[in-house]
């Protein structure tokens, strides 16, 4: 060492350093609370909670637009909060006691739980404008670039040596739709069969290599460079080819689900103060601005007419809805529970 | 340096093939720890430098650092105060039960972390045993700062306790008992003649506590409700960000994580190096 120990400045400067530095992080931590704020009353708050895929547009779009629409009519200022997860994540923290206003869940059937947990009445969601479906997403195939296991349809996924990538139906919302999709799918098309669906989650299952929580979380994985195919949402394509960032190619299976996405408005954690900001934002979700926002964030909205404003849009030859299948409560105890879970799940031994 | 050129000879014939051991330790290392770290340096600055800012400029990004610096300031500080006391009425006194007690207080290393997120839900949230009766005066503390603090606090307990005790161990009893003598009160003991003594364990306590704190993700995810601008701290920040897809957002905040961390080990290192040098 050139500079001799018992000479001052370097090695007082040394054994203050951890002091400089923790002293700095500390202003930083702490800085926003001695700055005096800028003159504006503290902005009105609503906290919602969504499922994942529904991080972007409610982010960058929804939220930005209601704040503008709401200090137009009202001249107060609105701050949004937010946290995104898979949907059952989001049912079970809701039910946990996060203090959401407002939630947007993937199925219908993580509503009825927390009407269960008395977070709101029953069907009181059904209130709301389209029986609270805000917007829908077809359930399609992605695979690499170039389709090298050639895949066209669901059936494909049950080939031996496929590696597919599905979210799990324990904690997604998406999980469940796929798996109607899937089941669905082959009961339509083989409709004399009735072991189709089963056969088909059977193959399917067979061959799924890795289980993510949450839709967005399966495709992170699977842009990761994991397996062959994914089983997800049409939004999670159609939003990333407007912004030329999709580096995947998307398979419309013959017949598919569109998935139908509710919201509910958390009665039990709003204040009376609160109720008319809620509801407005609650009824915002349907108004034509919004609905055009998820339209060009890549969901379906459920005003048909202004789906043709996205040219990304697959054609789906043989669409269907949850309804097709006898609606949720029957979906549930019949293919999720009878099928996908006491059936595929045993025979696999998972 | 300079003056502890002599021994390197020495040391080199006391272990004539240090290559072969040390290369196959830096080949095992290489995989294992340092080309996972420079992955986040090279990720995060691979759209550039500009893109790097403005990924660390976004008011969630922002928030989530400073959030998380917040709670590890207060973990580390309430921590610092508690861990001495415990490892001080540990080390002073002999009680009835004394060996359960280190037992419990060192506990906190050996859960899983999640396991200490769903006990305190079960504790305090708002379904919770003590919880229900809270929620009833109108108090939650799931899913606000006060939550995301007491599972860190619960987290890095023993941090603090496992850097001072033993220094309160080894303290020769005489001292003490000549301050005694001299008529000073138990307080003055401990102030003027034991906690001098422990200003090396209460630095790299409280250095410890301060850098678990930062990097804690699994009890926080469960106790915070993970609310942007609310609760979000920084790991849960880049676990959200690179669940989304973006993984630029996340690499940037890791990266500022992982320099945080070096210098933190950095400061470790100074002082227990010191520390030896001067023994």
């Amino acid at each position: 060492m050139l500079i001799s120990r018992s000479s001052g400045l370097l090695p007082r400067l040394r054994s203050a350093l951890p002091l400089i530095v923790f002293g700095l992080l500390a202003l930083f931590a702490v800085g926003p609370w001695i700055t005096p704020h800028s003159g504006s009353t503290a902005p009105r708050t609503i906290v919602l909670y969504g499922f994942s895929i529904l991080g972007e547009v409610m982010n960058e779009g929804v939220f930005p637009a209601f704040r503008d629409e709401w200090r137009e009519r009202t001249g107060e200022q609105v701050e949004l909060i937010s946290s995104f997860a898979g949907s059952g994540t989001v049912t079970n923290q809701l039910i946990m006691g996060v203090p959401a206003h407002i939630v947007l869940l993937a199925l219908e059937p993580d509503a009825w739980r927390l009407a269960d947990a008395g977070l709101t009445q029953h069907r009181s969601w059904r209130n709301l404008p389209y029986g609270g479906v805000v917007n829908r997403s077809p359930f399609v195939i992605f695979v690499r670039q170039g389709n090298p296991g050639g895949i066209s349809d669901f059936k494909d996924l049950t080939r031996p040596g496929i590696g597919i990538i599905h979210p799990d139906p324990m904690t997604s919302g998406g999980a469940n739709w796929a798996v109607v999709a899937e089941y669905g799918a082959a009961r339509r098309q083989d409709p004399l069969n009735p072991e189709a669906g089963y056969q088909m989650l059977l193959g399917i299952w067979k061959n799924i290599v890795a289980l993510s929580a949450s839709a967005r979380g399966a495709r992170t994985e699977f842009e990761q460079g994991f397996g062959d195919a994914l089983i997800t949402y049409e939004q999670e394509a159609v939003r990333d080819k407007a912004r030329g960032r999709f580096k995947l190619e998307v398979v419309y299976p013959r017949s598919t689900i569109l998935s139908e996405h509710t919201v509910v408005v958390v009665d039990r954690n709003i204040a009376p103060g609160e109720r008319e900001l809620v509801d407005a934002f609650a009824n915002f979700l349907w108004s034509e601005k919004a609905q055009r926002i998820f339209v060009k964030y890549g969901f379906r909205s459920v005003d048909e007419s202004l789906n043709l404003e996205n040219p990304d849009f697959g054609k789906i030859p043989d669409p269907f809805l949850i309804e097709d299948l006898g609606g949720w409560s029957v979906a549930r105890s019949e293919i999720i529970d009878g099928v996908w879970k006491n059936r595929v799940l045993k025979e696999l031994k998972r | 340096m300079s003056q502890d050129v002599p021994d390197v000879p020495t040391a080199q014939t006391r272990h004539p093939s240090a290559i072969a051991p040390v290369g196959l330790l830096v080949l095992v290392l290489l995989p294992l720890l340092l080309m996972p770290l420079a992955a986040i340096f090279i990720f995060a600055f691979e759209g550039g430098f500009s893109t790097f800012i403005t990924a660390l400029k976004s008011p969630d990004a922002i928030f989530a650092l400073r959030f998380s610096l917040f709670i590890a300031f207060s973990t580390a500080a309430v921590n610092a105060v508690l861990g001495t006391f415990a490892a001080y009425v540990l080390s002073k006194y002999r009680f009835p039960g004394e060996k359960p007690l280190g037992i419990v207080v060192n506990l906190p290393v050996a859960i899983p972390t999640v396991v200490v997120g769903t006990s305190l839900l079960l504790l305090w949230g708002p379904i919770g045993l003590l919880g229900i009766f809270l929620g009833k005066f109108g108090l939650e503390p799931m899913f606000t700062p006060f939550g995301v603090l007491l599972a860190h606090l619960f987290v890095t307990f023993p941090y603090m306790l496992g850097s001072v005790k033993p220094v309160l161990d080894e303290l020769e009893a005489t001292y003490e008992e000549a301050a005694y003598t001299m008529g000073a009160s138990r307080w003055q003991t401990f102030r003027y003649v034991i906690l001098p003594a422990l200003r090396g364990g209460l630095f790299t306590g409280t250095l410890l506590t301060f850098a678990h704190s930062l990097g804690e993700f699994g009890a926080t995810v469960l106790v915070s409700g993970n609310l942007r601008l609310r609760t979000q701290t920084a790991p849960l920040y880049i676990f959200a960000q690179f669940e989304a897809g973006n993984v630029a957002n996340a690499n940037a905040v890791a990266a500022v994580l992982a320099v945080l961390s070096f210098v933190i080990f950095f400061f470790l290192l100074q002082y227990t190096g010191g520390q030896g040098r001067r023994a």
